[in-house]
C-alpha cells in the first residue's frame, strides 16, 4: 500500500504476541483458576459443613422428641441416632484431640459429622440455580429499563448491525439488543446461556463511539458470550447468593428481616411464575438480598444480643443462655464464610473473571482483527463510564467496571484537560486585553502558576488581577457548560483556604460534579457490587487490558510507569508479608476452634435438651 | 494365546474404533461448520444483491454526473448474480468486482455534501456499509472454518485416510486483485 511505503517500518515489541496465543494462555490460565475456584469451594464447605451438621441434628433431635410426646418412635429409631451420635463422637475427637482409634470408625463419624451440611449446602446450590435460572435475564432487564433500538435512527441502527456483524465474525446467533438510556458510557452481556444471551448497551456508548470503536467494545462482548463466560459468571454469583441464603437460614429464628428474605424466597419458589414481570423483578430483588447478607455487617442475630445485654431481664437472659451454642455456630458460620469468601473463594473467583476478560479481549480481535478498535474503545470509557441506574448488581457483566475501580491514569486524557485549562486561561486572557493577541502559554505548570499567583493578587486586592480572575471564571464556566453563578467564586476560595468547612464543602462538591458524574455511592449498599467479595476486583486493570492489545498490534501510547510500582510493591510483600501470614493463620486458627467450640457446644446443647424432654414429658 | 491377552486385544481394537469413529465424527462436524459458514456467506451476498437497487435509485439523482460508477456498480452486480450458482472461486471474483465498484461509489459519494445529508441515504448507506462488513466478516469466518477443516484432514494421522473417506480440502474465499486494487483507490 502507498501508505506504508511513507510509514518507518514499526518493529513490534520484543513481547508481541498473536491473538490465537493470548486465546491459548488465557485459557489455560482459565482452567488453572477454575480448579483452584473448585478446591476452595470445597475448603470452605468443611467448616460450614460441620458447623450446619450438628444443627440439622439438632433440628431433628427435637422434632423426634416432640413427635415422640404423642407417637412414641420405636426403640430402634433410637438405637440407630446412639449408633450415629457414637460415631459422631469419634469424628470430634479426632478433630479435637488427634487420636485416631479405628480407621473404619473414624472415616464413617467424619461422614456423620460432614455429609449431612454438605449435602444441605450442594441441595441449597442447585436450589438457587433452579430458581434463578428460571428468572433468566427479563428482570435483570426491567431494572435495567431497557428497551429495543430504533432501527430508523442512524446511530442505533448502526449499532443493531454491528452486533449482527460481530455474531457473524463468531459463528453465534444474534444476541438481542437493548438499548438504556443512560449517559454514561458502557455496555454488558447478560443472561444465562449463548441461547437467552441480551446484549445491553447504554445510550451514551452509542453516542460517543465511533464505529470501528463500537465494533470493537461489542466484539468482546460477543466473544464472551461465546467463550461460555455467561454460565460461569451464573455460577459464580449463585455460589454467593448461596452463601447468603445459608446466612439467612441460620439468622432465620432470631430476625424478621431474614425470615423476610427466607419467605419471599419460598414465595417466589412455590408460586412464581416464569414469565411474568413482577416475578422476574422479585428474582432480581432478593439476588440482591441475598448476596447481601454475605458480609460481616450487623444482623439480626446480633440485635437479639445486644438487647439481651442491654435490657436486663430474666426472660431475656433465659433466652441468651439457650440460644448461646447456637450463637457461637452463627459466629463461626460467618467468620468462616467472610474469611473464605472474601479471600480463597472471591480471590481465585475475581482473578477467574479477570482472565476470562483477557480472554474476551483477545478473541474480540480475532473477530474484528482490529485491535485499534478495542483499545480506543476501552480508553474512552475510561473516561466516559459512570453508573448504569438498576445495573450494579450486574457490574461484573459489563465491558469496564462501572464502579470505576479499574480506572487509569491515561495520558492522553490528561493532555485533553490540560489543553481545555491552557485554552481556558488564554480565553480569559484574550477577553479581558481585547486589543493584542494572547500570548498562550504552551505549558500547564506555567499556567497553574499563574493562575495561583493571580489569585493571590486578587486576594490582596489588586484590582487588575481581581478583573483577570473573573474573566477567567467567565471562560470556564463558558467550557465546562455551567452559569457563572455555579462556579465557585474568589470568597469562597479564600474562606476555603482559612479552613472554612462550609466553603471546603462545596468546593468539594464542584470538584466532583466537573470531573465526573458520578452520583453518590448509596446504590451499591443494595446491590451485588463484586468488589465487597474479595480483596480483588472483578476487573483487570483498564491499563494491563491495553497493554495486552498493544502486544496483539494495538497503537496505544501508555506512559510506562517505569517498573517502579513493581518495586514499591515487592517491597511492602517483604516488609508486610510475614505480618499478613501471621494474621491469616491467627483466623484460621480462630475459625477452627469457633467451630469446634459450636460443635462441642452444640453437642452438650442437643444433650441437655434430650435430658428435658426425656426427664419431663415420657415419664 | 490366554484369555488376558485376547482381553487386551480386544480392549485395544475397540479403542482404536471408538478412536476412528471420534475422528470421523469430528471430521463431519467441521464439514458441516464449512457448509454452514458458506451458506451464511450466501446469505449475506444475497442480501447486497438485494440492497444495490434502492441504492442506486436513491443517489442516481444527486449523483448525474457519475454515470459511469454508477453503471459499474449495476453491471458488477448483474454479473455477481449470474455468477451465483458457479463455483466458489467464480463467486468469490464477480463478489470482488462488485465489492471494487461499490467502495469506488463511495469514495465519490464523499464529494457530495447535500446527498451525505439526506437521512434515508444515510441509513441505506450504513445498510450497505454493514452488508459488506457482514460479508467480510461471514468470509472471515468462512475462511477459518475452512482452515480448521483443511488443517484437521492434512494432519497426521488423519491424512492416511480422510481422503478415502471422501473428504476434501475446501476452497477458500479469497480475495482478488481487483478488490485490492480498488482499496488502493480509497486510500
Amino acid at each position: 500500500m502507498a501508505t506504508d511505503a511513507v510509514r518507518p517500518v514499526i518493529i513490534g515489541p520484543r513481547d508481541r504476541e498473536s491473538f490465537f496465543e493470548a486465546q491459548r494462555r488465557n485459557r489455560r490460565a482459565t482452567w488453572r483458576l477454575s480448579a483452584v475456584a473448585v478446591i476452595a469451594t470445597v475448603v470452605m464447605g468443611i467448616p460450614l459443613a460441620l458447623t450446619i451438621t450438628p444443627l440439622l441434628y439438632a433440628a431433628m433431635l427435637i422434632i423426634a422428641d416432640t413427635v415422640s410426646i404423642w407417637a412414641p418412635l420405636p426403640p430402634s429409631f433410637w438405637q440407630y441416632a446412639n449408633e450415629l451420635a457414637r460415631y459422631g463422637m469419634v469424628g470430634i475427637g479426632w478433630l479435637t484431640q488427634g487420636k485416631a482409634g479405628n480407621p473404619q470408625a473414624l472415616v464413617l463419624g467424619l461422614a456423620v459429622l460432614l455429609l449431612p451440611g454438605a449435602i444441605l449446602s450442594v441441595g441449597l446450590w442447585l436450589g438457587v440455580n433452579a430458581l434463578f435460572h428460571r428468572a433468566g435475564v427479563g428482570g435483570a432487564l426491567l431494572a435495567l429499563k431497557a428497551r429495543a433500538p430504533n432501527q430508523s435512527e442512524l446511530k442505533e441502527l448502526q449499532l443493531a448491525d454491528v452486533v449482527q456483524e460481530m455474531a457473524i465474525a463468531a459463528g453465534l446467533p444474534v444476541p438481542k439488543i437493548m438499548l438504556i438510556d443512560a449517559p454514561a458510557a458502557n455496555a454488558a452481556a447478560i443472561g444465562t446461556s449463548p441461547n437467552d444471551a441480551r446484549i445491553v448497551v447504554s445510550r451514551g456508548l452509542v453516542e460517543q463511539l465511533n464505529r470501528d470503536e463500537l465494533e470493537g467494545a461489542l466484539a468482546h462482548l460477543v466473544a464472551s458470550i461465546s467463550n461460555g463466560d455467561l454460565p460461569i459468571a451464573f455460577r459464580v454469583t449463585s455460589v454467593f447468593e448461596t452463601c447468603g441464603l445459608l446466612v439467612a437460614i441460620i439468622n432465620a429464628p432470631f430476625g424478621r428481616r431474614s425470615r423476610g428474605t427466607l419467605w419471599r424466597i419460598v414465595r417466589y419458589g412455590l408460586f412464581g411464575k416464569k414469565d411474568s414481570e413482577s416475578a422476574a423483578l422479585e428474582a432480581t430483588a432478593m439476588f440482591a438480598l441475598l448476596t447481601r447478607s454475605v458480609g460481616l455487617d450487623t444482623d439480626d442475630i446480633d440485635d437479639v444480643f445486644y438487647s439481651a445485654s442491654h435490657k436486663k431481664s430474666i426472660f431475656r437472659s433465659v433466652r441468651t443462655f439457650l440460644l448461646f451454642p447456637i450463637f457461637l455456630t452463627n459466629t463461626a458460620i460467618k467468620l468462616s464464610l467472610w474469611f473464605f469468601s472474601f479471600s480463597m473463594l472471591g480471590l481465585s473467583m475475581a482473578l477467574l473473571w479477570r482472565k476470562r476478560k483477557y480472554l474476551a479481549d483477545a478473541c474480540a480481535v480475532q473477530l474484528t482483527r482490529n485491535p485499534n478498535g478495542l483499545a480506543e474503545a476501552l480508553r474512552k470509557l475510561n473516561s466516559e463510564r459512570g453508573p448504569i441506574p438498576g445495573g450494579a448488581w450486574a457490574s461484573h457483566l459489563f465491558l469496564v467496571n462501572p464502579a470505576g475501580s479499574d480506572r487509569m491514569d491515561d495520558p492522553r486524557a490528561n493532555a485533553a484537560q490540560q489543553q481545555m485549562w491552557t485554552r481556558m486561561w488564554a480565553a480569559s486572557e484574550a477577553s479581558k486585553t481585547s486589543n493584542s493577541s494572547p500570548s498562550a502559554p504552551a505549558d500547564l505548570p506555567s499556567v497553574m502558576r499563574q493562575i495561583t499567583a493571580t489569585r493571590s493578587a486578587a486576594l490582596a486586592g489588586d484590582a487588575n488581577a481581581i478583573a483577570r480572575i473573573t474573566a477567567f471564571r467567565q471562560a470556564a464556566a463558558t467550557a465546562l457548560g455551567k452559569s457563572v453563578d455555579e462556579m465557585p467564586s474568589l470568597t469562597e476560595i479564600a474562606a476555603a483556604q482559612h479552613g472554612d468547612a462550609a466553603a471546603l464543602r462545596r468546593l468539594r462538591e464542584f470538584g466532583n460534579t466537573k470531573t465526573t458524574t458520578q452520583p453518590a455511592a448509596s446504590n451499591s449498599q443494595e446491590s451485588f457490587d463484586s468488589s465487597n467479595t474479595a480483596f480483588a476486583g472483578f476487573f483487570p486493570s483498564l491499563k494491563r487490558r491495553l497493554k495486552c492489545l498493544d502486544r496483539m498490534g494495538a497503537h496505544v501510547e501508555l506512559e510506562s510507569d517505569g517498573g517502579k510500582s513493581w518495586i514499591v510493591i515487592a517491597v511492602l510483600a517483604v516488609l508486610l508479608g510475614p505480618f499478613a501470614l501471621a494474621a491469616l493463620a491467627l483466623l484460621l486458627i480462630l475459625i477452627a476452634i469457633l467451630t469446634l467450640a459450636s460443635l462441642v457446644f452444640l453437642m452438650l446443647w442437643m444433650a441437655v435438651i434430650h435430658q428435658l424432654f426425656v426427664v419431663f414429658l415420657h415419664h | 494365546m490366554s484369555n488376558a491377552t485376547l482381553i487386551v486385544i480386544g480392549l485395544i481394537a475397540a479403542g482404536l474404533l471408538i478412536w476412528f469413529i471420534a475422528v470421523f465424527n469430528s471430521l463431519v462436524a467441521l464439514r458441516v461448520r464449512v457448509q454452514n459458514a458458506w451458506a451464511d456467506i450466501n446469505v449475506q451476498l444475497k442480501r447486497r444483491h438485494d440492497l444495490i437497487p434502492n441504492l442506486v435509485g436513491a443517489v442516481q439523482g444527486y449523483m448525474a454526473h457519475e454515470r459511469s460508477t454508477l453503471e459499474a456498480v449495476t453491471e458488477a452486480r448483474t454479473k455477481a448474480v449470474e455468477s451465483s450458482s458457479g463455483t466458489v472461486a467464480d463467486r468469490s471474483q464477480a463478489e470482488s468486482a462488485l465489492s471494487g465498484a461499490l467502495s469506488k461509489l463511495f469514495a465519490v459519494a464523499e464529494q457530495y455534501p447535500q446527498l451525505r445529508a439526506v437521512e434515508s441515504v444515510q441509513l441505506l448507506q450504513e445498510q450497505l456499509t454493514s452488508t459488506e462488513n457482514r460479508i467480510a466478516f461471514a468470509r472471515q469466518f468462512y475462511n477459518d472454518e475452512v482452515m480448521k477443516f483443511n488443517t484437521a484432514q492434512a494432519t497426521f494421522p488423519r491424512n492416511l485416510f480422510a481422503g478415502m473417506l471422501g473428504f476434501s480440502p475446501a476452497t477458500m474465499f479469497a480475495a482478488e486483485e481487483t478488490e485490492r486494487a480498488n482499496v488502493q483507490i480509497k486510500v
